[in-house]
């Protein structure tokens, strides 16, 4: 293909909308909706009959990622596991969310979404899956109401925030944060910049000559251009929010050291006697690996299993090995519990 | 120059008639030392001994020119003090006009804070740009990458130097971006930053008030009364749902109607 004809076809494949799979929404609170997925063709018994997975995805970037496009799927690679799946979808902040906490988060929007899913199972506990910052919150929840989660599974889920290879970390830890959300939120394309800055030949040059020289197909095209929109496509974030999450976690590490509180209540790990299932990209320049593992030495549970794959953090959702390992691996740990 | 504040913008606004005249001024007053530089680089480089010194020096003076290639005009002689700017920011703030000239002042010493910050980034970058050119050629040197004399070489042979370098930048960028003079750099430059955006958006605060325009600190106090009222009403639900469930009739209504009728005869 020619220069010429590539760009014409990145171009031709502007319209290509990621998510693939149909849902519903179930419940909406705010600008928050509550997804629910419709079994897959491959998998049409009654998965509602099972313990139903709540995945929590974060504030940062949007959770179609989870459902890219058929091939790259993990929802639908659950859903053919028999999994029921609901989503969280935060929605993208505005100015007059700009005081939402943690608090509302985590005690008031995902407690939300848990209390619709326990009614309409008639069920005390389902299976929660947090992704990254999602991951945080779902910790963040189990803590507040452990009766409430059967099974937690955390993915690429910063746990230690002082680890060596966190740059993200070593970045925030002197920025004055109160200034810098000064009663407003964070735009998106600020953390663009951020996220862009930690890697910036590989992120903004080298994924494009690779593409160029890598005579893609209008497939790969497609879904190049799909990973483009879920990268830029970065919601506000709420600047109250933000704030408590940054110095609370990045600056002040309180969730490893037992000394977090969201809701006026403390979120001691160590209470957490749940199984829990931690899967972890050891080749993730986000949340480094040893960020993660952390997990380990400081959850209470006895039931603790963790997963190494050797990903970074895109990859754990979208790569072709993602796609055949990590919804088997997360179907079968459940299945077993 | 007098240091009263007519002295000072006397002085500024000769600067600006002077600048006008001859606007390329910087531009080959920049060139002109750039030249020189280069001359000097080549002339010192024919002698062995000399050439590597020569080559550090060249590569220092560089360095200084990119720094100030971002050098905004009104912090460019402020760390001298000898500039009117530099003078105005520490002008004693009287009369009626103090706080908005305090303001003002903060606003202007905040920009000069960005413009530091980002110096001193631009600075890192280039070492580190240096450190992975460095890395760069050694790496080519000793992997014996076979670049043809005569015609374009391979797509593969290209491919692999490219690659090459993007792991050199990124091996020479992860070791700057680490370090504390980076990370004290970026958060000097977001902290100044933020409060050059404070400062401003309080000068546009004042104008609004004066044009009866609503302003930001007068929204915020309306949605922190919103949230606070939608607080209030969630927690007023949960307990009416709470009462609600305890005072649900049990299995045995007829029973419980019973019981309840003896106790309080009169309902």
């Amino acid at each position: 293909m020619t220069n010429a004809g590539l760009y014409a076809a990145l171009a031709a494949a502007n319209h290509c909308a990621a998510g693939c799979s149909p849902k519903d929404v179930v419940w909406q609170s705010g600008k928050l909706r509550l997804y629910r997925y419709r079994p897959t063709a491959q998998n049409t018994s009654q998965p509602s009959q099972g313990v139903p997975l709540l995945i929590v995805y974060a504030l940062v970037n949007r959770p179609y990622m989870m459902d890219l496009q058929e091939d790259r799927s993990l929802i639908r690679g659950l859903l053919a596991q028999g999994l029921d799946i609901y989503l969280i979808d935060w929605g993208y902040p505005d100015g007059s969310d700009r005081f939402t906490t943690l608090t509302d988060y985590i005690d008031g929007l995902l407690a939300g979404c848990v209390e619709h899913i326990l009614r309409t199972h008639r069920l005390d506990a389902l299976n929660m899956l947090g992704v990254c910052q999602g991951g945080v919150f779902s910790l963040c929840f189990t803590a507040l109401h452990p009766q409430r989660v059967r099974n937690l599974v955390t993915m690429v889920t910063p746990v230690d925030f002082h680890t060596p290879a966190d740059l993200l970390s070593k970045w925030a830890r002197k920025i004055d944060v109160a200034a810098w959300v000064s009663g407003g939120n964070i735009s998106g394309d600020a953390l663009n910049q951020l996220f862009l800055s930690l890697m910036p030949f590989r992120l903004a040059h080298q994924k494009y000559v690779e593409l160029f020289m890598g005579a893609p197909s209008r497939a790969q095209i497609e879904t190049f251009m799909r990973v483009e929109q879920w990268i830029f496509d970065s919601p506000d974030q709420a600047g109250a929010a933000f704030q408590e999450f940054v110095v609370w976690l990045y600056q002040e590490n309180r969730l490893v050291r037992h000394q977090l509180e969201i809701a006026g209540r403390k979120i001691d790990l160590r209470a957490l006697t749940l199984p829990v299932l931690n899967l972890i990209g050891s080749k993730d320049h986000l949340v480094p690996r040893d960020a993660s593992a952390a997990l380990e030495r400081v959850v209470g549970s006895k039931d603790y299993t963790a997963l190494e794959f050797a990903l970074g953090h895109i990859g754990m959702y979208i790569s072709a090995r993602a796609q055949h390992e990590v919804p088997v691996a997360i179907a079968r740990w459940l299945a077993a519990r | 120059m007098g240091n009263d504040p007519w002295s000072h913008w006397k002085a500024f606004a000769a600067r600006s008639e002077q600048s006008q005249h001859n606007p390329f001024t910087p531009f080959l007053d920049s060139a002109e030392s750039f030249a020189a530089a280069a001359r000097k680089y080549l002339e010192d480089a024919r002698h062995a001994p000399a050439a590597e010194e020569a080559a550090r020096t060249f590569s220092h003076f560089l360095r200084e020119q990119s720094m100030v290639f971002f050098q905004p005009p009104w912090s460019a002689d402020a760390t001298t003090g000898s500039a009117p700017w530099a003078a105005m920011l520490d002008a004693p703030a009287l009369g009626l006009t103090r706080e908005h000239q305090q303001r003002w002042q903060r606003t202007a010493d905040a920009a000069r804070r960005v413009g530091e910050a980002q110096r001193r980034l631009q600075c890192l970058w280039s070492d580190a740009l240096r450190d992975a050119a460095t890395a760069f050629a050694a790496r080519v040197a000793a992997s014996g990458i076979a670049i043809p004399s005569i015609g374009a070489p391979s797509v593969a042979t290209l491919r692999s130097l490219y690659d090459s370098w993007i792991d050199c930048a990124e091996e020479a960028y992860a070791g700057t971006a680490h370090s504390d003079s980076f990370c004290n750099a970026l958060a000097d430059f977001v902290n100044a930053s933020s409060q050059w955006r404070r400062e401003f958006a309080a000068s546009v605060e004042q104008w609004s008030k004066l044009m009866d325009l609503p302003t930001r600190s007068e929204l915020n106090s309306l949605i922190l009364r919103l949230k606070s009222a939608e607080e209030q009403l969630r927690a007023e639900r949960q307990q009416h749902e709470l009462r609600d469930a305890a005072s649900k009739p049990r299995p045995t209504p007829r029973a419980s109607r019973t019981r309840r009728a003896k106790r309080n005869p009169k309902s």
